[in-house]
């Protein structure tokens, strides 16, 4: 883990100066107000008259379950975004190159972007459901801390996974636009195989839906899931590591 | 110990072989020049003597250590240079140089100090705060330099250190070069400015096509390219002397000029080795005033286009 530490504050101070913590934490606090206030005044927004089908009275389940499938699809794509040039940017710009001749591991190269990312959707997650809790309780009632905190928390690993394709293909390819399609891709199929009979029990896919079935009634409990997604998680970025490692710069 | 060294080194990428079978060996306390034309194979070795790329076949060894990719042991005691150095943009020229100096685990002390003094050696001091986006390609260069000097390292690497560099910039890098060759390090540039390596290198490597046609240094290879050709001023009318050569077994031909007040000679031996001894001789016989006696070398671009350019044609 040769020098994580200093990487890892590199990363990070990187991405408060190119705008990229601030964008990506304002997105998910907007989405996380907008969730609630949207549900609450969709009514006023779309009358009764001018709607096909009648509009169902929300709950504060209805607002955390649609936060939580906010994050799955915004999320996916934001994550996708800020990390496609993680890797490729820098070896197609040549910083790698000067990084990588001084001595550092090219583990804690791959592993300190991860976690610098982690951080910054991390706290983009806290705010977003900070934001989302408040106006929820405010305009519906208490969702249920617990279950709340749960479906946040699995909404996170889901994005910790997207995070980590996303950072693994950046390693593979020279091109953050080819890195940002072969994730976008791979992340979509995956959040497809969620309805596959056999592999829905194991896929990451499934994390999402898994969150908002907590948001809304308690859910069945999936731990094959969380287990297959942590170990995928390690297993995507040890193969990014590795491919990276054997990657001319 | 040779501070670089290399046997059977070879890099091939696809049916492109960059790097030919390459053996070189690199002196301690040496600049070392790395020519060749375009594609070469010169970045391509630089790469694997920083283990930044690994050889297809062969070792090479860099400050006592057999290069091993990605070696941490290996880059703590090098320093390199990039053809076109790359930065984090949104950084200021001295937050990069404390970043490079937390990768070399140097104290904040030592960081503050090492900064100073490279900042002062490239001339940035003043720019020190600014962007890197905002630098020029030239303070971009100096700024590569002072990142490649940050840990006093035993082997500097420097690929084309000169290209983006006005006059002014290459004099000033090139004297630093040769303070730090004086300070016990080891130099390794490429370049294809062929005057800067005449000027500060002490040996030279040519290579073309992946192959090294020579390694030498630099006065020595002058010489063994040096045309039969003696160049010879008097301030009399040199008609005698012009016979008396002619009638030399030695001599091929002699041409006679005048220039002003002077009278040129210009000599081609037919034998170069015999020439250098009697042509003196003659000279000093003859009992005109001497103005100038030379024996015409060539330059190192000379040389390299004779050693090089023959073969593309």
């Amino acid at each position: 883990m040769s020098n994580f530490f200093v990487l890892f504050k590199k990363e990070f101070k990187g991405q408060l100066k190119t705008y990229r913590f601030l964008i990506v934490v304002a997105l998910f606090f907007v989405f996380g107000l907008g969730t609630p206030l949207l549900l609450k005044y969709l009514h006023v927004l779309i009358p009764a008259q001018d709607s096909v089908i009648g509009i169902p009275e929300f709950t504060a389940a209805d607002a955390v379950q649609s936060f939580i499938s906010s994050l799955g699809q915004l999320g996916l794509v934001a994550a996708v975004l800020v990390a496609m040039g993680s890797v490729a940017g820098e070896r197609e710009s040549g910083t790698a190159a000067m990084t990588l001749s001084k001595p550092v591991g090219s583990g804690s190269f791959i592993l300190a972007k991860l976690a610098a990312l982690s951080a910054t959707f991390g706290a983009a997650i806290i705010v977003g459901a900070a934001g989302c809790y408040l106006y929820t309780v405010v305009l519906f009632g208490n969702p249920g801390g617990f279950k709340f905190l749960a479906a946040c928390l699995l909404g996170a690993l889901y994005l910790l996974f997207c995070l980590a394709v996303t950072v693994m293909y950046s390693a593979f390819v020279r091109s953050s636009i080819a890195a940002g399609g072969l994730s976008f891709v791979t992340l979509v199929a995956i959040a497809g195989t969620a309805g596959l009979p056999g592999i829905k029990y194991y896929s990451p896919g499934v994390l999402v839906s898994w969150a908002e079935d907590i948001a809304m009634s308690g859910g069945p409990n999936s731990w094959w899931v969380l287990a297959v997604s942590i170990a995928l998680i390690i297993l995507v970025i040890v193969t990014g590591w590795r491919v990276f490692k054997a990657k001319e710069l | 110990m040779p501070a670089i060294s290399c046997q059977g080194l070879t890099k091939r990428y696809g049916s492109i072989v960059a790097l030919d079978n390459l053996a070189l060996t690199v002196e301690d306390r040496v600049i070392f020049g790395f020519l060749g034309p375009n594609g070469a194979g010169k970045t391509t070795a630089l790469k694997i003597f920083t283990g930044l790329s690994k050889p297809t076949s062969g070792r090479a060894w860099v400050a006592g250590e057999e290069v091993v990719s990605h070696s941490r042991s290996l880059q703590s005691k090098i320093g390199y240079l990039p053809e076109e150095p790359a930065f984090y943009n949104w950084m200021t020229g001295r937050e990069y140089l404390v970043f490079v100096g937390q990768l070399f685990s140097l104290s904040s002390k030592d960081i503050k100090k090492r900064c100073g003094e490279l900042l002062e050696l490239v001339d940035l001091s003043r720019d020190a705060s600014r962007r890197v986006s905002g630098y020029s390609r030239g303070m971009r260069q100096r700024l590569g330099i002072a990142q490649a000097l940050m840990n006093k390292p035993a082997v500097l690497f420097l690929d084309e250190p000169c290209s983006a560099l006005d006059p002014l910039g290459r004099a000033e890098v090139l004297d630093t070069l040769v303070r730090l060759k004086e300070q016990a390090t080891t130099v390794f540039m490429s370049s294809h400015i062929l005057a800067d390596v005449e000027r500060v290198c002490d040996t030279v490597g040519i290579i073309d096509r992946g192959r090294l046609v020579v390694e030498s240094g630099v006065e020595e290879l002058r010489q063994r390219f040096a045309h039969p050709v003696f160049e010879i001023e008097f301030e009399q009318a040199a008609a005698p002397v012009v016979g008396l050569l002619e009638s030399l077994p030695w001599v091929e031909n002699v041409n006679a000029g005048e220039e002003g007040n002077l009278f040129k000679l210009r000599v081609t031996a037919r034998d170069i080795a015999t020439a250098k001894v009697e042509l003196p001789k003659v000279i000093a016989r003859s009992g005109l005033t001497l103005r100038q006696y030379q024996m015409v070398l060539p330059t190192l671009e000379e040389v390299f286009i004779e050693l090089v350019g023959n073969k593309k044609e």
